[in-house]
């Protein structure tokens, strides 16, 4: 921490503050009215953070729940199990595959639906834009239903489609090869309606005038796509690879209920393998993986800011 | 909160000061060990006279519903009783159960499934099972699930065993009229399922995953495995008999009489009506399954056997367990309705509502399951059917079985190596107790 900070703090306290009882009592009355947030934000925000975290340094286990401050401290001991369990690199390869081409599939999904709505589509525009979102507020346990039965080896309709094109179908959730480009599928599908509102957003505010002037200019549609949109819907993109891929991340229904992490732990995900940890009752292992997963998280945010935030 | 960000930081240390105080006064650390509470804890008998008060209990699933309309009987037995059933859902109930433990707020009495005793007994949670109840009336593998570390805590309530389901039409034409009694004889049979029979799998075995260990160890039970070692104390996996079960199962992908590539979702029953997978090994739930998607008179077109011997034949017994907590405050009348419902008319009216098989022996003698052959082949089974240990960490340990099956199964990865890899998991996560 440097010193500057409750310099620059006080300087600032130190202007606002008039000495009038007033005041005084405003700041009485402010706090009165803050109390019951702050109680409630410690109780029930705040302490299980700090017990979990707690929870991680210690070899925490179900049965030790009734008394829970009588558990051993083993240090980072939780971290580095967890990082050298071949299971949980296994998940960790998983979710980064998941991330890695979910995301971008997901996010040209949607902007592809968006430009589509925002440009071509004209006629029954409504009826579209609900189609594409449904999905995102459908159940999952109905989508896994629908799914399953699509992505069924011999009978399944994707792999009639591709038969007719001659394509051989593989055995999507059944092959560990195939599980996880299946879920990706089902997953991109799921969830690109929320970032296309998004982007239609963002796109209904991109300036006409900008395209006209490029169009003066001699640009051509795919030019002014590159060169006007793109670079007015840089905050939109930021905000929205920035949620998908602290959903994604997290990426634990699909596996749990289309395969149960199988075949051979192709599609465990990190907080589906956290999540057995916990139902195993190792809640101190489990708990120290879920510290992974919020420092991998704001990691990889970090890094979308990074690259993705604006050129002044 | 903006306007004095000094607060916030001063808070959080505050807070963390307070909570390392508490911490440290607390006296962090596992208090020695005591060597077992409960071990051989001698319970105290069950009073005379009948139940009385009010009792709460909780069961899962269509258990759940149909316990109160059971209960009804003991209560007109027990005029100054009420039992209060409250239905769980399975998916919830393991936590509903540790947390209730947590909280010392659990039910007089429950239903649990068997492979939890151990967690539950091991959080000193259960009242140990009173004389007044006859353990050698039940299964000894099913009795066997309800003692931990050597102390028995409720009674098994009902049970299910696994057997080998086939198709009795289609084994005539593969040449079979008496089912195999042995290893060799079901691989038999199975191929000639494919090869005479037009089946497309001559048998549906679990190609590993999450429960294949409940198809693969009868035929390890079988063969005289024996999952604990040291005396009970710690697990076994990597032994000759488990490896040459291990290996016979494999045999059945490698020689493609059961499929590999097995959907996520199976679909056991429609591929046992039409014939393209004529056999499979599941428990007595299966029976109801297979005829509703069989149609009328697909009951005569198939049976069940047990399972092959090869040093015996055995199976594994499952089913769930009743308790009677330790917080109860009603400890006798708990326990009183634990004896009822171990009583064998109270069984065979069980299974009448429930179809729940009895877990006591006698019940099976009432011409109201004796009669149905298929049932007659379930009990003789249930005789030699054996459960896992019931140790805190099985759950946990037999995940790593299943997927080391799976590779077994799916890659053809070596037997000896994957069950060295299992019992060194085992081990290094104990047996929990």
């Amino acid at each position: 921490m440097t010193t500057t900070t409750p310099v620059a703090a006080d300087s600032r306290a130190g202007r606002s503050k008039r000495p009038s009882r007033r005041g005084r009592q405003e700041g009485i009355a402010a706090w009165v009215l803050a109390l019951p947030f702050c109680a409630l934000f410690l109780i029930f925000t705040l302490w299980p953070v700090l017990q979990s975290l707690f929870m991680s340094v210690t070899d925490t286990k179900s049965k030790d729940l009734r008394t829970p401050f009588s558990v051993d401290i083993v240090g980072l001991d939780n971290y580095t199990r967890a990082l050298s369990d071949p299971v949980f690199r296994k998940a960790m390869f998983n979710t980064a595959y998941f991330v890695l081409i979910g995301m971008p599939l997901t996010l040209g999904l949607a902007l592809a639906a968006a430009l589509a709505l925002d440009k071509g589509i004209r006629r029954f525009r409504a009826v579209f834009r609900l189609g594409f979102y449904l999905p995102v507020i459908t159940s999952i346990v109905a989508v896994a239903v629908v799914w399953r039965f699509l992505l069924q080896h011999e009978s399944g309709l994707i792999n009639t489609v591709l038969g007719w094109v001659g394509i051989d179908g593989p055995n999507w959730l059944g092959d560990p090869n195939w599980s996880m480009p299946g879920l990706i599928m089902m997953a991109s599908w799921r969830n690109f309606g929320t970032p296309m509102i998004i982007f239609l957003a963002g796109l209904q505010s991109v300036p006409a005038m900008l395209h006209e002037a490029a169009k003066i200019d001699g640009a051509s549609a795919l030019q002014r796509f590159r060169h006007v949109t793109i670079p007015m819907l840089r905050p939109t993109i930021l905000f929205v690879s920035v949620t998908t891929s602290i959903g994604y991340i997290q990426f634990f229904e699909e596996p749990l209920i289309m395969t149960n992490g199988g075949p051979l732990n192709s599609t465990i995900s990190i907080s589906m393998y956290t999540y057995k940890q916990f139902g195993f009752g190792n809640y101190g292992f489990a708990a120290s993986m879920s510290y992974l997963i919020f420092v991998i998280i704001a990691v990889v945010t970090a890094i979308q800011f990074r690259l993705l935030r604006e050129n002044t | 909160m903006n306007a004095h960000p000094t607060f916030t930081r001063r808070t959080v240390f505050v807070v963390a000061g307070l909570t390392a105080t508490t911490l440290a006064l607390s006296a962090c650390g596992r208090e020695a060990d005591s060597g077992g509470a409960n071990a051989g804890a001698s319970a105290k008998p069950i009073a005379e006279g009948k139940a009385t008060g009010t009792l709460t209990v909780w069961a899962m699933g269509a258990e759940g519903e149909k316990l109160p309309a059971l209960v009804k009987e003991f209560e007109a037995a027990n005029p100054g009783a009420k039992v209060e059933v409250t239905a769980i859902p399975w998916d919830a109930a393991h936590d509903k159960f540790a947390s209730a433990i947590t909280a010392g707020q659990t039910p007089d009495a429950a239903m649990v499934g068997s492979t939890w005793m151990g967690e539950f007994a091991g959080m000193d949670a259960l009242d140990p099972t009173p004389e007044g109840i006859d353990k050698a009336s039940f299964f000894e593998g099913a009795q066997k699930t309800t003692e931990v570390d050597g102390t028995a805590y409720g009674i098994p309530w009902y049970v299910e065993t696994r057997l080998v389901y086939y198709r009795t039409d289609l084994a005539a034409k593969a040449g079979f009229s008496e089912p195999p009694k042995d290893w060799d004889g079901l691989k038999a049979m199975a191929k000639a399922m494919q090869e005479k029979a037009g089946a497309k799998f001559g048998i549906g075995l679990q190609a590993g995953g999450q429960g294949s260990w409940q198809s693969i160890m009868p035929f390890a039970w079988s063969n005289g495995a024996n999952l604990t070692k040291d005396d009970g104390k710690a697990y076994n996996f990597d032994t000759p008999e488990i490896a040459e079960a291990a290996k016979y199962y494999q045999s059945y992908f490698t020689d493609g009489i059961a499929d590999k590539a097995a959907p996520a979702q199976p679909t056991t029953e429609p591929d046992f009506a039409s014939g393209r997978v004529p056999m499979f090994i599941s428990g007595p739930w299966m029976m109801s399954a297979v005829e509703k998607v069989g149609g009328a008179g697909f009951k005569d077109k198939y049976s069940v056997m047990a399972m092959p011997t090869k040093d015996s034949s055995s199976s594994f017994v499952g089913g769930s367990n009743f308790v009677v907590f330790k917080k109860t405050e009603n400890r006798d009348s708990a326990w009183k309705l634990v004896q009822w419902l171990a009583q064998p008319e109270t069984q065979v009216k069980w299974y009448q509502q429930s179809t729940d098989l009895p877990s006591v022996k006698s019940a099976w003698e009432d011409p109201a399951i004796s009669a149905d052959d298929k049932l007659a082949t379930f009990g003789k089974q249930l005789e030699t059917a054996q459960a896992p240990p019931t140790f805190p960490s099985w759950e946990q340990v037999i995940t790593s079985f299943d997927t080391e099956m799976e590779k077994v199964t799916k890659q053809n990865a070596d037997v000896g190596a994957a069950l060295k890899t299992v019992q060194q998991q085992a081990e290094s996560i104990g047996t929990g107790q």
